[in-house]
């Protein structure tokens, strides 16, 4: 037994030796990591390279480092809360409805960007990052804003004069050979209540009402208030002409319309490139007002400061570069042009010059920023669900029971 | 199957030549072993190491010492030498390691979740909750006035703020005793931003990120609890506080009103009339989840309904495929079928093109007005639009895509049965459908039943099938949240992150366990039943 003993003392040293080195390779990186004064920034694949330089540009002149991660843009708002504390990001980007859910969670910290820069930017970008049951507070920094329109094939059509003129055209240019889409607006077996928004609003609908001071009230549900029942039999007249029909989904209408089946098309400005590469002739307008003024939704993306900065001992660095430098119109459009959107900030808006993008901001006139409160999660598949039932050709339901059905859902799931 | 060497047919070569598995073992013996062992255990080392100074570094002294524990174990067992007792447990602990670590943890975990508030506004623990709604409480002053301000250090090296009124223009001197004026023009203003102060030093922008954190606890009072606060390194604002909290009794109480705000034991801060803070924080509710499952009509009136539909999913889905694959697998097993390699080949496709993909292609193709199979036949079939239709896509789709594993298994099986024992069926005067029921299928499911019921469970919870086929639509009216075609655990996926107020992990997660015991009593009673079949044997 001692012989045998003797013998493997040497092989146990070696282990253990072999052991503490290896693990001191694979540990000091890990070690080192974050004990420098780092900004962590999370950024989708779009902005990743606009973000890094602009955050670089900030960095350097104040002396920080920034480190830019790449996530998907989907992805970052359930991330925040499941995210490891000692990893987790300083600086999100975000859009503005996602406000409600994290600053309900407290993930987010309240921004309070000087007088001088908020002046920059169009109120109702401040009113879709603010967010509060009692007191309301900005948090995020509004960079950039889409909605959709309506693109006309100015070959194929006219711009329309109104609700009426445009109806004729789309059902006339639908009779001249089967395959023809009237208007080719996305929908599909679960609906899309984001893309239908302009026509919901212009038949009075709205989402939430606002209470008294201003915000937006989860017990006021629109989805079937009495202006928009009246008008609701519209929608089945629109059934059985055939101008909107909810078997088109996203593929079908792109296609659609880039074949020259169908002269509109209610699309919004991440197709802006798809347009322009078509070689079509196009315009982007407002869609004619039916009964009241049909706005699209109105989407800002911008910047959010999450809690994880104060843990990190950064907070200061992180609310310098999102509410103050970021807010500047030099970022605002280098932000703002990497994903082919208008940006927040007026001045540089006046600074953009393409042509498509100035006709989606023009249509976006009126707009209503979507609902940033948590409650909006449970609107949006009973809102689209309506729609599809309503207009799902043969066999469809009344859209006045549909909505009065998708009204006592989302109640009923709001609680 | 066989890696043995020396066929039958070569008796006359009588030299020994080991399999290759044999040798492989071999190598673990005798030097070239120990090499090996140091070589993974000085993984192991390393890689536990590396986790512990995590572990310590977060804190986390439980996980810390269950690890430090765990590897000392690992390494006893594999370095000490001839100790018959730690024999066996060298071929129980890798496997005992990753069952803890896959399936234990997860499992104990998910118990854990299911057992708190875990949800959209309950995330963040109780004390990060009191900070936040302190912060959430201030409030611009009311003159909504901004500062722009710089960081400096005055004659004695003190942190101070050069602070200049954006509505009034007037400049001051921010200490954390107060506020001081100082002449307008004193201050050096550069397109709006201050550059310099007579009388102090002004920090660098290069050296603002060093005193990052001194900026962020600098407050200067101004009386009545308000205070300027700086908001990065050019802005500061004045904010008065609405709520204050009472750390002795543990509550919030509003300033205006003197409205408490109590701790509901649910993980928010509460008043009389209801009123409740924002955020909330994250904390163990006993089983009210469950209870809220049972209770809860929303929850509760679809519940049946779903669970129904669910096993109709499951077990047609498995029984189509299967009795298709095997109808498949015999006639294709046919001796002398010319192209049956091609056959084959052709039958592997479903199964080879990821699901993720031909689920959305098939939904393009099931398309009501505009798909592929409507206007090939010249039908105008509602197939994702109709429930009963939607329903029959859904197995259809399901089964289209399980055919293939089962058309495998089948042809595996079939040719593991032994030819003399049809043979001697037929010498008995048994006709095909005979031979088929009393032989081939009994001797078939010896085999094949536990996959069965493994493609039972996994159906059970093919929650990629509907999701990306019909999103668990088209919607009923009966009520909001499951759909025509929602299976348990897509239907639990809605109830977690389509409803209330953003997502609910915990309701989430209560559910998973109730449908785990769902599975795990089928599959138990299941494996028990074929049992008896392995007795034909």
């Amino acid at each position: 037994m001692n012989v045998v003993r003797s013998r493997k003392r040497l092989p146990y040293f070696l282990v253990a030796m072999a052991a503490l080195l290896a693990a001191l390779v694979v540990a000091s990186p890990a070690m080192s990591q974050h004990k420098a004064q780092t900004l962590v920034i999370w950024s989708d694949h779009d902005r990743l390279a606009a973000v890094t330089k602009v955050a670089n540009a900030w960095a350097a002149t104040h002396g920080v480092s920034v480190q830019v991660v790449e996530k998907d843009f989907g992805s970052i708002r359930d991330s925040l809360s499941t995210v490891d504390p000692t990893t987790a990001p300083d600086v999100i980007v975000g859009a503005h409805d996602w406000t409600g859910q994290l600053a309900a969670s407290g993930l987010v910290l309240p921004l309070y960007p000087s007088k001088a820069t908020l002046a920059q930017f169009p109120k109702y970008t401040l009113n879709a990052f603010s967010y509060g049951t009692a007191v309301k507070k900005l948090y995020g920094a509004p960079v950039a804003v889409e909605n959709i329109g309506l693109v006309v094939n100015t070959k194929l059509a006219k711009v329309p004069t109104s609700w009426a003129n445009l109806e004729q055209q789309a059902l006339a240019f639908k009779k001249k050979k089967s395959g023809n889409l009237a208007i080719a607006v996305q929908q599909g077996a679960n609906g899309d209540a984001y893309h239908m928004y302009p026509f919901f609003s212009g038949l009075c609908g709205y989402i939430f009402g606002t209470n008294r001071a201003g915000n937006l009230d989860p017990s006021d549900i629109g989805v079937a208030n009495p202006k928009f029942l009246k008008n609701a039999p519209l929608i089945d007249k629109w059934n059985k002409e055939g101008l909107i029909n909810s078997a088109v989904d996203s593929g079908i209408a792109q296609n659609a319309f880039l074949k020259g089946q169908s002269a509109f098309w209610i699309t919004g400005p991440w197709n802006s490139d798809t347009l322009k590469a078509s070689g079509l002739s196009f315009k982007v307008v407002q869609l004619p007002r039916i009964s009241c003024q049909s706005v699209p939704f109105l989407g800002v993306q911008g910047f959010l400061v999450t809690k994880f900065a104060t843990q990190h001992g950064v907070e200061s660095q992180a609310r310098d570069l999102v509410g103050s430098y970021m807010m500047t119109p030099a970022a605002q459009l280098a932000l703002a042009a990497a994903n082919s959107r208008f940006p927040a900030n007026t001045a540089a808006g006046k600074q953009v010059t393409d042509p498509v993008l100035a006709q989606f901001g023009k249509a976006s006139v009126g707009g209503v920023p979507m609902p940033n409160i948590p409650q909006m999660n449970a609107v949006w598949a009973d809102l689209g669900t309506a729609w599809v039932k309503s207009t799902k050709g043969a066999g469809a339901t009344p859209a006045r029971a549909s909505f009065i059905t998708a009204a006592r859902n989302i109640a009923d799931k709001i609680g | 199957m066989s890696t043995t060497a020396a066929p039958a047919s070569a008796p006359a070569q009588a030299t020994f030549r080991p399999s290759y598995l044999a040798r492989a073992i071999a190598a673990f013996s005798g030097w070239p072993g120990l090499v090996v062992k140091i070589v993974f255990l000085s993984v192991v080392n390393a890689l536990a190491f590396w986790a512990a100074t995590v572990l310590a570094d977060r804190s986390n002294w439980p996980a810390f010492g269950l690890l430090v524990l765990s590897t000392v174990l690992i390494d006893v067992i594999y370095l000490v030498p001839r100790q018959p007792g730690l024999i066996p447990l060298k071929f129980l602990v890798p496997g005992t390691v990753f069952l803890v670590a896959f399936q234990i943890a997860p499992i104990l975990y998910t118990v854990n979740v299911a057992c708190t508030n875990y949800s959209t506004g309950h995330i963040i623990s109780k004390a990060a909750a009191i900070t936040a709604i302190k912060e959430n409480s201030l409030e611009p002053a009311q003159s909504g006035t901004t500062y722009a301000m710089a960081a400096a250090h005055d004659k004695n090296g003190d942190l101070v703020l050069i602070l200049q009124d954006q509505t009034s223009g007037k400049t001051y001197v921010g200490t954390k005793k107060g506020l001081t004026p100082i002449p307008r023009a004193s201050v050096t203003l550069k397109a709006g931003a201050i550059v310099g102060a007579a009388g102090y030093e002004l920090v660098p922008v290069k050296d603002l990120a060093a005193i990052g954190q001194k900026l962020t606890d600098f407050r200067v009072p101004l009386g009545n609890d308000a205070s300027i606060s700086p908001q990065g390194f050019d802005t500061a604002v004045p904010l008065q506080p609405t709520l204050r909290y009472d750390p002795k009794r543990g509550v919030f109480v509003r300033i205006s009103d003197g409205a408490v705000f109590r701790d509901n034991g649910l993980g928010s801060f509460v008043s009389s009339s209801k009123e409740e803070l924002e955020p909330g924080w994250a904390t163990h509710v006993g089983f009210r989840n469950f209870s809220r499952a049972i209770h809860d009509p929303l929850i509760r009136k679809p519940f049946l309904r779903v669970l129904i539909w669910t096993f109709v999913f499951a077990a047609s889905t498995v029984l189509l495929s299967f009795a298709l694959g095997l109808f498949l697998a015999i006639t294709l097993d046919k001796p002398g079928l010319r192209f049956q390699r091609g056959y084959r080949s052709i039958m592997i496709i479903p199964y080879a093109i990821p699901g993720f993909l031909s689920l959305l292609v098939w939904g393009g193709l099931l398309n009501d007005d505009f798909g592929v199979v409507n206007s090939l036949f010249h039908i105008h079939v509602p197939w994702l639009f109709d429930p009963y239709w939607a329903k029959v896509s859904v197995i259809l789709v399901s089964t289209w895509l399980t055919v293939p594993y089962f058309f495998l298994v089948s042809m595996g099986s079939l040719q593991s049965i032994p030819k003399e024992l049809i043979e001697a069926a037929k010498v008995d005067g048994g006709g095909p459908i005979q031979i088929f029921r009393r032989v081939t299928l009994p001797l078939l499911l010896v085999a094949v039943a536990p996959l069965l019921i493994a493609s039972f469970a996994f159906n059970f919870n093919n929650f990629n099938n509907i999701y990306l086929l019909t999103g668990g639509g088209p919607a009923t009216n009966d009520q909001p949240i499951a759909g025509a075609t929602d299976i348990l655990i897509s239907y639990t996926y809605k109830l977690a992150f389509a409803t209330g107020k953003g997502n609910d992990y915990a309701l989430a997660s209560s559910i998973a366990i109730v449908i785990f015991f769902i599975v795990a009593t089928i599959s138990g009673l299941s494996f028990w039943r074929t049992k008896s079949l392995e007795t034909l044997r």
